[in-house]
């Protein structure tokens, strides 16, 4: 297991390396000079001197591949510098809003699993008809935009019924609206997968065996089932995680969340090139978090994983 | 009943009456949606409290009149003679904390902000004098005669310099820091020692909300009471119902379609007068105000409106909508209408390309449809390229110069009557605008307005920069003139300025 571990760690190494390099060139690249920007932002009408100074500053007057070495080495040392609009370290900046963020996402994670599962089993055990319909409404809730049920949201409980407000404080009441936003249409797309893996299982010998035992329905569902399709669900959710961290940026702008989404539109508006490249390598982390832990899961949740690495 | 016993009755029916009639005055909060949070804690790049929301907390020396004249506030008077300025300061003014302002600590607090790499102000620290414990001189590092306009820019507004001066920033304005929440919002509370008339709120919350459509929404459900920042796409989207209140002012913003005067091919067609001149006459001004801001912008002659620096109504002719005439100068220039309704002149299409991005597309759309409908009826054809990304459009069009026409939106959103025109109108414009700039006299004019003797003198020159712009050399062609907007919720009186850094948010009233 150790060994799995190590060298699933060692593989994650050029991965995240190229990463990196990715997420700094994008900036690098991206048109847009960070300088002359924050100048203006300033309403400072620019000398000479003013952007050398500037450029030197955040060492924009060394070549790419110099400068790219340079952020690497204190990328390591999580020093991913200072705002170019605020001042603040990145990492202080990304401090700010990642608990908000973190807090939508698992929240609409446990909501988005809550909804596939209902809508999963549903399909598997209703007649024929009715799981037809659950799998119809599944792809219209995998196919509404998220900004339009976002609003859809607003203009129901907000606005009509006032039963939440738009403007929270970051309070877990203001977390209903958006995390159900963003928990529809996740749970829409991984029901269809709890579906696929239940109807896969539910033609093994165990089920088979089990029904011929009497064992009800649900207790098969539930105690032989569940535990076969808990691991690759895991790798599902893990999955979903990371991108329910990275993709909340229009839902969160619309809810006025203040969360990394906010942090990155204002970023790129800004071309605040540290917290642009800062918060890619964190995206970046999160998938490679995530993913690894779902590899865990995995390999403890699979009896013949499990013995399969105990043999190596 | 006798008379003593009657008023004996009234009277003690009138003491019982007291405590019923007089009610605790309720604390007045008013709750301000702004778009983000910029400020800086950088001590060199010091700006938390220089926009808008926190402006509250500092003031400046001068503040902009009706006319953007600046007028009296720290600086109670001043004079200017020799390149020297002489300036007597309000007396009986102290900072939130009780430092008292004066020639001492209002040199202290000047030389903070102009480290703060505003050239604008181009003050000479080494020049700071104390003449008296209420007057102070100094000098503009490059003899400029526009410094005390500078200073009504929110920019410069003084703060005391402390040590903790990035978390809690301390001036002389009406309110106080209460709580700076970074990215979601800042709280200011009523100064209760401040030496100015007192504003009506007592608190003042700014929250930062990004997304227009929910600044717009939160003012609907009423959890703020006005909204700061104001695009056209807001007004277009605005309910009809009441539950949002537009408050205008005059207009003052700009809409103008500025010319690629560089003249580098395949870009080099409106290098011809009779084109720039053409195109300006197609443009149905009127129609444009009406459609885009119901009725609420205003036909421009002018790139900036008359009242501003007293430059009057006719600091340039213009022009008027005349298709026809449009019509005969492109014939008269060679260009004639092809098969395809496009005019042609030696087998080169009349096709221009049209970019609209400052500062954002919304912020003029649909205005470019509407303008390829009116150049289409005089035979020109139109690409539109239409550019969120400021940085896009600095780096891949305006830069380089790859496009015809740029359509801008902007103002010259200060006191000094030079800024705009320097900046975005000549060939060293800082701001890269020598693209569309036409040079020479306009140039020299505006070298000139910077260093003249006194202000009269510069807004003369100034006038006379932005007639030849316009009239002389038509290398950008006014459109519309917009008021700056707020929107409240009904029963908000919001006291709007030209100047959008100055709207008293303080001075704001609830009718209910």
């Amino acid at each position: 297991m150790l060994k799995f571990l190590l060298t699933r760690l060692a593989m994650t190494l050029p991965t995240l390396l190229g990463m990196s390099f990715v997420a700094f060139a994008i900036v690098a690249l991206a048109p847009g000079d960070p300088v002359q920007m924050e100048l203006r932002a300033m309403g400072i009408v620019p000398k000479p001197e003013d952007i050398a100074a500037i450029k030197a500053e955040y060492g924009l007057d060394k070549p790419f591949f110099i400068r790219y070495a340079h952020w690497l080495v204190r990328a390591l040392q999580f020093d991913f510098g200072t705002s170019v609009a605020t001042g603040r370290s990145v990492i202080a900046e990304i401090g700010l809003y990642l608990p908000a963020t973190l807090m939508l996402s698992l929240t609409s994670l446990v909501g988005a699993i809550g909804i596939s599962l209902a809508l999963g089993t549903l399909a598997v055990m209703a007649d024929r008809y009715t799981a037809n319909c659950v799998r119809a409404v599944s792809i219209v809730l995998v196919s509404i935009p998220s900004f339009w049920l976002a609003l859809l949201l607003i203009h129901v409980f907000v606005l009509n019924l006032g039963w939440s407000r738009l403007v929270g404080n970051g309070s877990a009441i203001d977390l209903i609206l958006p995390a159900l936003t963003l928990s529809i249409g996740a749970g829409a797309a991984m029901g269809r997968f709890v579906y696929e893996r239940v109807r896969a299982e539910a033609c093994e010998d165990y089920v088979r065996l089990a029904i011929a035992k009497g064992v009800s329905p649900l207790g098969i569902l539930l105690g032989h089932v569940g535990p076969r399709i808990i691991g690759s669900m895991t790798t599902v959710w893990s999955n979903t995680l990371g991108g329910l961290l990275g993709g909340a940026v229009i839902v969160e702008s619309i809810f006025g969340w203040p969360g990394l989404g906010q942090l990155i539109l204002q970023a790129i508006g800004q071309r605040d090139f540290p917290i642009i490249q800062g918060y890619l390598v964190l995206m970046g982390l999160v998938f490679f978090v995530t993913s690894f832990l779902a590899d865990i899961v995995l390999v403890t949740a699979d009896p013949q994983l499990r013995r399969g690495l105990a043999d190596e | 009943m006798s008379k003593s016993k009657i008023l004996a009755t009234f009277a003690a029916l009138g003491l019982l009456a007291l405590p019923t009639t007089t009610h605790a005055v309720a604390e007045t909060h008013l709750t301000v949606a702004v778009k983000a949070d910029r400020y800086s804690v950088k001590p060199d790049k010091f700006t938390f409290t220089t926009r808008r929301p926190a402006a509250q907390i500092a003031e400046t020396a001068v503040k902009p009149d009706a006319n953007f004249n600046p007028s009296p506030l720290l600086f109670k008077a001043w004079d200017y003679e020799d390149g020297t300025y002489k300036v007597t300061l309000q007396e009986g003014v102290t900072f939130s904390d009780g430092t008292p302002f004066n020639a001492d600590s209002a040199i202290a607090s000047l030389k903070l902000y102009d480290q703060n790499k505003s050239d604008f102000l181009q003050l000479d620290q080494s020049s700071f004098k104390k003449l008296d414990d209420y007057q102070i001189s100094f000098r503009s590092e490059v003899e400029s005669a526009l410094v005390i306009e500078n200073m009504t820019h929110r920019g410069a507004s003084l703060f005391l310099p402390t040590d903790a001066m990035a978390e809690y920033p301390v001036g002389t304005g009406p309110y106080v820091l209460e709580s700076y929440e970074p990215k979601k919002q800042i709280t200011v509370t009523r100064n209760p020692n401040y030496w100015g008339q007192a504003p009506k709120i007592d608190k003042i919350t700014f929250l930062f909300i990004g997304d227009d459509n929910a600044r717009l929404l939160a003012l609907q459900n009423g959890e703020v009471d006005v909204i700061g920042e104001v695009t056209p796409q807001m007004m277009l989207s605005m309910p009809q119902d009441g539950s949002v209140v537009l408050n205008e002012s005059r207009p003052i913003r700009y809409a103008a379609l500025m010319f690629n005067m560089l003249g580098k091919a395949p870009f080099d067609i409106t290098t011809d007068i009779s084109v720039r001149q053409a195109l300006a006459l197609a443009i149905d001004r009127e129609t444009l105000a009406q459609v885009l801001y119901g009725g609420r912008g205003q036909a421009a002659k002018t790139i900036l409106p008359g009242w501003m620096f007293d430059l009057g109504d006719d600091h340039a002719n213009g022009f008027a909508y005349d298709p026809s005439k449009a019509g005969k100068m492109l014939d008269e220039a060679g260009w004639v209408i092809g098969e395809d309704g496009i005019r042609e002149k030696d087998g080169r299409k009349l096709k221009l390309r049209m970019v609209a991005a400052y500062p954002n597309v919304s912020t003029v759309k649909p205005m470019p449809e509407m303008l390829e409908q009116m150049f289409a009826a005089i035979g020109v054809g139109t690409e539109i390229v239409e550019v969120t990304d400021s940085g896009v459009y600095n780096d891949t069009y305006f830069g380089p110069g790859q496009a015809d026409m740029y359509l801008e939106f902007a103002s010259n959103n200060n006191t000094d009557p030079t800024y705009l025109l320097y900046n975005v109108f000549t060939t060293m414009s800082p701001w890269g605008y020598a693209v569309t700039s036409p040079g020479g006299n306009v140039d020299e004019l505006a070298k000139a307005s910077r260093v003249a003797s006194s202000r009269e003198e510069a807004i003369d020159l100034v006038r006379q920069a932005y007639k030849s712009i316009v009239d002389e050399h038509t290398s950008s062609i006014p459109i519309l003139l917009v008021p700056n907007f707020t929107l409240s919720r009904p029963g908000v009186s919001v006291p709007i300025s030209e100047y959008a850094d100055w709207i008293g948010y303080g001075d704001v009233s609830f009718d209910n």
